[in-house]
């Protein structure tokens, strides 16, 4: 074994134990997070994991940035819109957590790489909140960042920053919980459907079908049975994310000014629920993947 | 090492495991069957991956179900099936392994590059996996089954689509790791004459059920029976060996002559005597003697044995 050593060839010096640390399950869940946030950015994944981040951050940041733009031209005439902006944003989150949660949640199944890791040190459900939470992180940095860029904008292009710090501060709060939120909702939904199949293909297109199905299911409600758009809304999560950041942002599209909205506890009660529903998901299957 | 009592395991009507009691000692252990045979099963229940229906099953003293954890770290899994990612690297998925071991990420990658090469991968391990042959892909999986350094490996089927060339390496793999790393080994397999050369024990199932477990030695060491293989008239060769007081059975062209039992100076002397009278018969009778050898016992005849 080990204790003998060749001194003629450096090369082989026969099998060596392995003596050093172990960090145990929390090692694992850190690698399992750690391989699993780069996956969604396609990193450490071939060139066409990419295409998808790439184009959704900046597609998502590009508007952010030209309306920046505009509203520096005009000296702060022309008002930013948060909320306006996060609607036609959603559904590239969506289109994100689609093509990139079952880079972690279907490959492992796909390549049955799974049954490894899971007679190492992970547990499954160490494997599934490792994955969720990368998939949590991953979504909170792409739904994080052009509201971000928007209201450090803000702050830049005002003719005195820091008075507009100062009266800007109130928005930090809105922000970081609508990105929050966001990335709550669409990562448990995304990570759920991703773990359901080892088919990627079939998982990218489950996340997006879920979400298009809601949207039909709640414009469906409003426009034929003639529920009340208040409470059709909640049956799609991206309109109930978009009007929830209408409330947090203090803004206003047409429908509202008829009547007052539901109130914004109702949003993030509904929200708060979605997610939990796809991480419970996401563990329950996990569990029961046949390896 | 390798402890299971009674151990049951059901897919919906199907009896996989029924009620399988086998002790598997340290060191080369084959594990062979025939296709369904519960081979598979048997292995997944002892690394953890699936619950026994009924009795119980032990690795090292650690109850398989209750002490998942403690036998995460003794036991390495190179499974039947493909299980490597295509796009990454040798090098980066046997670390990436090592690392779900909980070995810190430099010791990880140091380990990592250490058992590729011992599974002779060397360059090529910088190489995405998705343009390598069967036979490095099953080097790699032996690696990742080696890397976080096991008390016990677990190899379901590992010459499985190989060639015969890769199929002697993986062969001659297999063993410098239960001789040379001091790691118990099980390797399971429905091929019986590769286990032959690298087993020290075997245990055979049958339908989920335990059919024999014995030293390999013992199996297929010589019998007591000598095989004569004769060119002319083998019915009267053999009526001439009986009219001697020999006990005969004809097989084809062959005649089985049995042996006198015992290692004393009588006996051994009465083996050389039978020797004498099957050459003197084969004089007497006129047949050409074509081969003359004492019958060795083979895995193959233990498993027709058993299954038929």
């Amino acid at each position: 074994m080990s204790t003998v050593v060749n001194d003629t060839t450096i090369h082989d010096l026969g099998y060596q134990r392995y003596e050093g640390a172990r960090e145990g399950v929390r090692g694992a869940w850190r690698v399992l997070f750690a391989q699993g946030f780069r996956a969604m950015f396609g990193l450490g994944r071939p060139l066409k994991s990419k295409a998808v981040p790439a184009f959704v951050l900046a597609a998502t940041m590009l508007p952010c940035l030209a309306t920046l733009a505009a509203s520096s031209a005009t000296k702060g005439q022309l008002p930013i819109m948060y909320g306006n902006l996060i609607e036609s944003q959603l559904i590239l989150f969506v289109l994100f957590a689609a093509a990139q949660a079952p880079e972690l949640l279907s490959h492992d199944q796909q390549h049955r790489v799974l049954p490894l890791i899971l007679t190492r040190d992970v547990t499954r459900d160490v494997y599934a909140s490792a994955r969720l939470a990368a998939v949590w992180c991953a979504l909170l940095v792409v739904c994080a960042a052009p509201l971000l860029l928007l209201y450090i904008g803000e702050i830049g292009i005002a003719v005195d920053p820091a008075a507009a710090f100062t009266k800007m501060g109130t928005k930090a709060g809105p922000v970081l919980m609508q990105a929050t939120l966001t990335a709550w909702v669409i990562g448990a939904i995304g990570a759920a459907m991703a773990s359901m199949t080892a088919r990627r293909a079939y998982a990218t297109a489950s996340v997006i079908g879920l979400f298009l199905v809601a949207t039909a299911v709640s414009i469906g409600l409003d426009d034929l049975a003639g529920v009340s758009a208040d409470v059709s809304g909640f049956v799609d999560p991206l309109r109930s994310l978009h009007k929830m950041s209408l409330i947090l942002f203090g803004e206003k599209n047409r429908a509202m000014d008829l009547a007052a909205p539901p109130p914004l506890w109702m949003f993030v009660a509904l929200a708060l629920a979605l997610g939990a529903v796809g991480a419970i998901a996401t563990c329950w299957r996990v569990r029961r993947v046949r390896v | 090492m390798l402890i299971t009592h009674e151990l049951t395991r059901r897919f919906g009507n199907v009896m996989a495991l029924d009620g399988l009691t086998v002790s598997i000692e340290p060191g080369i252990t084959g594990l062979v069957g025939s296709n369904g045979a519960g081979k598979s099963t048997l292995v997944k229940i002892l690394l953890g991956l699936l619950e026994p229906s009924s009795g119980s099953a032990h690795v090292m003293g650690h109850d398989v179900v209750r002490e998942n954890r403690a036998i995460r770290s003794l036991v390495g899994y190179m499974p039947e099936h493909d299980c490597l990612p295509p796009e990454m690297t040798a090098a980066e998925f046997v670390s990436y392994m090592a690392r779900c071991s909980g070995l810190p990420a430099t010791a990880a990658r140091e380990r990592a590059a250490e058992v590729l090469r011992h599974v002779g991968l060397f360059e090529e391990r910088y190489r995405p996996m998705r343009g390598y042959s069967t036979g490095m892909a099953q080097r790699v999986k032996l690696a990742q089954a080696l890397v976080h350094d096991p008390r016990i490996l677990v190899l379901d089927e590992p010459t499985n689509g190989l060639d015969p060339a890769g199929r002697d390496e993986m062969l001659a793999l297999i063993q410098r790791t239960g001789r040379e790393f001091g790691m118990s080994v099980l390797v399971s397999s429905h091929l019986l004459g590769e286990l032959e050369r690298v087993c020290d024990h075997v245990v055979l199932i049958d339908a989920g059920r335990l059919v024999r477990a014995e030293r390999l030695g013992a199996l297929t060491g010589e019998t007591g029976t000598l095989l004569v293989e004769v060119d002319g008239d083998v019915e009267a060769y053999c009526a001439a060996l009986m009219a001697q007081g020999l006990v005969v059975q004809r097989d084809l062209l062959r005649a089985l002559v049995e042996l006198p039992n015992g290692d004393d100076a009588e006996s051994v002397a009465r083996v050389f005597a039978t020797h004498d009278i099957v050459r003197d018969v084969a004089v007497a009778t006129g047949v050409g003697l074509l081969r003359l050898e004492r019958r060795r016992g083979h895995l193959e005849d233990l498993f027709a044995g058993a299954t038929t």
